[in-house]
């Protein structure tokens, strides 16, 4: 299993459009991708999940992978964050 | 059962007026909140069955909210038709389907009871969630929810694209996903239980011309289809299953509504002048952009208060100073050469937005909101007020600040608003240099030391909403007591008096921007023309009516009318005094008189 920290950049934190990009990024890969906020951790490849972690700008959130990609996945999903999804950062 | 039979009892209900006119019709309720969904055992071999049911219900929601995006693109737009994508994103979740096949598999439940869990336990994730923009996301979740069940049931799912025979829509919150797809001919009216004045049912309503009535706390669980409703949007009445005699009434009020909008769209480009030459700056209250052509559109000069929490709300992060700047420069250039009012954040209260530090206040009516905010978030007020400064280089400006109580806060907000200045100068900034600063006068201590007041400011405003409720000691939203809210009382009119005199004796000038105009009707006006108030600020649609009054009487005459009033000892005495006065002296004006009318005892409410 991997981990790696990641932040929230988005101006309007995590909404339902970007949580849809969270997932399709996540269900790329074979690994089992969870996503934990101040405890409550929720499966990156649900909509759902992600949206109900109500990440907020600014939010640390913990990336928990775990298979046979797992560090591919690492890299990318920390890799899009850091970047905002390319979006303009405010 | 025979419902016929049931001899249906009129109720009538309170909300707030959000688009005027009368309207007869049959309930159409939307958005009932979550169908209900029980328990529901199956038997093993009917799990397959129910897995196939509930993926198909999947696929038959997606289809309907393709085409509804559809429809609704090209009714309004691109934009708007974005808020399903989010509905449909949620629907293609797919741990959210496989937790609900596993659920019917091992649990044998029925598929809507097995997927109303699966969300459930998602939305119990939201109520943990701080962020407010976010958290509200949780009714796009909901929405969802309820289309899916619906189409496991079998029912047909009530969206208004689907409306095919006049009705009167009522729904607890019409939300944009509710109302979308609706046709103009078939709507006679909204009806919500929720929502304030600049809701989107209520802007809707507003720019179709529907009549509509917001915030008529519980009236959709009363309603039920095809009951007879009557909705009364200019004064935020609702009758519901009226009597025979209720609905002769409203016919006749209905044709006279139709006759003076008539006649009032005629004066649009007159001045609010009385009789004997009396100029009253008549104005428009607005809270976003969208709402100025609206008051534009109904006569009004200039805008006598200009909302900004709206900006700040129902967002994440506060609003910096470019984008508030542009905010109130769009407002600034469109309404110019006319001035605007604007109101330095009036949050807190009701108002609490998620990123203050939102600790609970017992009483937050009396606690830190308004101006006692934004003096101990200096670093909030500044950067508005540099905005509005810079702003007012496009027009004309005032700023208003709000729940003054003592005078040290205005002159703390005024060495502020100098330093602002200041700071824009050494900056090489444009701004405005002649603008006027004013206070709202809405609690009493304000109005005790109104001549102190005066000396320190341009102008008063008085907003009569909280000024009644912190004089009479009433909370409107209590309805036990909500009967002693009355702003034809005799103490709010003596207020309203010495705070113009106060204004008046050391030369500036005062305007009223709360809903005494709208609640309280002719009654109300008249006093305010005869009080001496220089400026009148009303929600846009009802600005021709207050501008027909100003037109209609005499200062004079509305003079010894206040004087009058002021000798009164009840709000009974004074709208009798002002019914014989209309009566004897202005019978044409009696038209506007409906609404001077007590309000409905709480006791007699639904």
């Amino acid at each position: 299993m991997v981990t790696g920290k990641i932040k929230v950049l988005n101006e309007t934190g995590i909404h339902l459009r970007l949580a849809n990009e969270i997932v399709s990024a996540a269900s790329k890969f074979e690994a089992t991708v969870m996503l934990e906020k101040e405890g409550l951790e929720v499966n990156a490849k649900s909509m759902l999940g992600v949206a109900m972690l109500g990440a907020e700008q600014g939010a640390e959130l913990t990336l928990n992978i775990e298979g046979s990609d797992e560090q591919d996945a690492l890299d990318t999903l920390t890799g899009l964050f850091e970047t905002n999804f390319g979006r303009e950062m405010i | 059962m025979d419902y016929e039979q049931i001899e249906k009892t009129e109720m009538i209900f309170d909300g707030i007026p959000a688009s005027p006119g009368i309207a007869f019709g049959e309930a159409f309720v939307v958005n009932v909140e979550d169908l209900s969904v029980e328990d529901e055992r199956i038997g093993v071999d009917l799990v397959e069955g129910e897995i196939s049911r509930f993926e198909e219900a999947l696929d038959e929601t997606k289809e309907e909210l393709k085409n509804l995006s559809q429809v609704l693109e090209e009714e309004i737009g691109k934009e708007h038709a974005k808020i399903l994508d989010s509905h449909i994103l949620i629907l293609a979740d797919e741990v959210m389907r496989k937790d609900t096949v596993d659920i019917i598999s091992t649990e044998h439940v029925s598929a809507p009871c097995a997927f109303h869990r699966v969300i459930e336990k998602t939305l119990s994730a939201f109520d943990q969630i701080k962020d407010q923009y976010l958290k509200e996301r949780s009714e796009d979740i909901r929405d969802v929810r309820r289309r899916v069940i619906r189409n496991l049931l079998g029912q047909k799912v009530d969206g208004l694209a689907n409306l095919r025979k006049e009705a009167v829509v009522v729904g607890k919150n019409l939300t944009p996903s509710d109302t979308m797809g609706f046709k103009r001919k078939y709507v006679k009216a909204f009806v919500s239980d929720m929502g304030g004045s600049t809701s989107h049912a209520a802007i809707m309503a507003r720019s179709h011309g529907i009549p509509a009535v917001v915030g008529a706390d519980g009236f959709s669980s009363y309603a039920k289809p095809y009951d007879n409703i009557i909705v009364d949007g200019t004064t935020g009445q609702v009758v519901l299953n009226p009597a025979p005699e209720t609905v002769k009434l409203y016919e006749v009020a209905r044709e006279r509504f139709r006759q003076l909008e008539a006649e009032l769209l005629t004066l649009k480009d007159y001045p609010a002048v009385t009789l004997d030459g009396r100029k009253i700056e008549l104005s428009g209250n607005i809270e976003t952009v969208d709402e100025l052509d609206d008051v534009i559109s109904h006569g009004a000069k200039g805008i006598g208060l200009f909302r900004t929490e709206y900006f700040f709300m129902g967002r994440g992060t506060l609003p910096g100073e470019e984008e508030q700047y542009r905010f109130y420069r769009d407002v600034v250039k469109r309404i110019a050469p006319d001035p605007v009012i604007i109101r330095t954040l009036d949050i807190g209260g009701d108002k609490i937005a998620n990123w203050v530090d939102g600790r609970p206040e017992e009483n937050p009516f009396m606690g830190w909101r308004g101006i006692r905010f934004t003096l101990s978030r200096k670093d909030i007020f500044r950067t508005q007020l540099r905005a509005i400064y810079r702003a007012a280089a496009h027009g004309r400006v005032r700023i208003m600040f709000p729940m003054v109580s003592v005078v040290d806060e205005v002159r703390a907000a005024l060495a502020i608003c100098v330093e602002v200045k200041e700071g824009l100068h050494r900056e090489r900034y444009q701004y405005g240099k002649d603008v006027e600063v004013g206070i709202m006068i809405e609690t009493p201590s304000a109005v005790a030391l109104a001549d102190h007041m005066a000396k320190e400011v341009d102008f008063f405003s008085i907003g009569s909403n909280d000024l009644v409720q912190y004089t009479l000691a009433v909370d409107r939203g209590n309805s036990r007591i909500a009967y002693l809210y009355d702003e034809l009382h005799p103490s709010i009119i003596r207020l309203i008096h010495e705070t113009v005199q106060a204004a008046h004796k050391n030369n500036i000038w005062a305007g009223l921007c709360g809903e005494m105009t709208a609640s309280v009707g002719v009654h109300g006006t008249l006093l305010l023309i005869g009080a001496g108030l220089d400026e009148l600020s009303a929600p846009a649609f009802l600005i021709p009516e207050v501008k027909k009054i100003i037109r209609s009487v005499t200062y004079d005459e509305t003079k010894t009318l206040l004087k009058k009033a002021l000798r009164k000892s009840t709000s009974e005495e004074i709208r009798a005094l002002i019914d014989k006065y209309l009566r004897d002296r202005r019978p044409e004006l009696q038209e506007f008189a409906i609404k001077g009318s007590k309000q409905a005892d709480p006791e007699e409410r639904g």
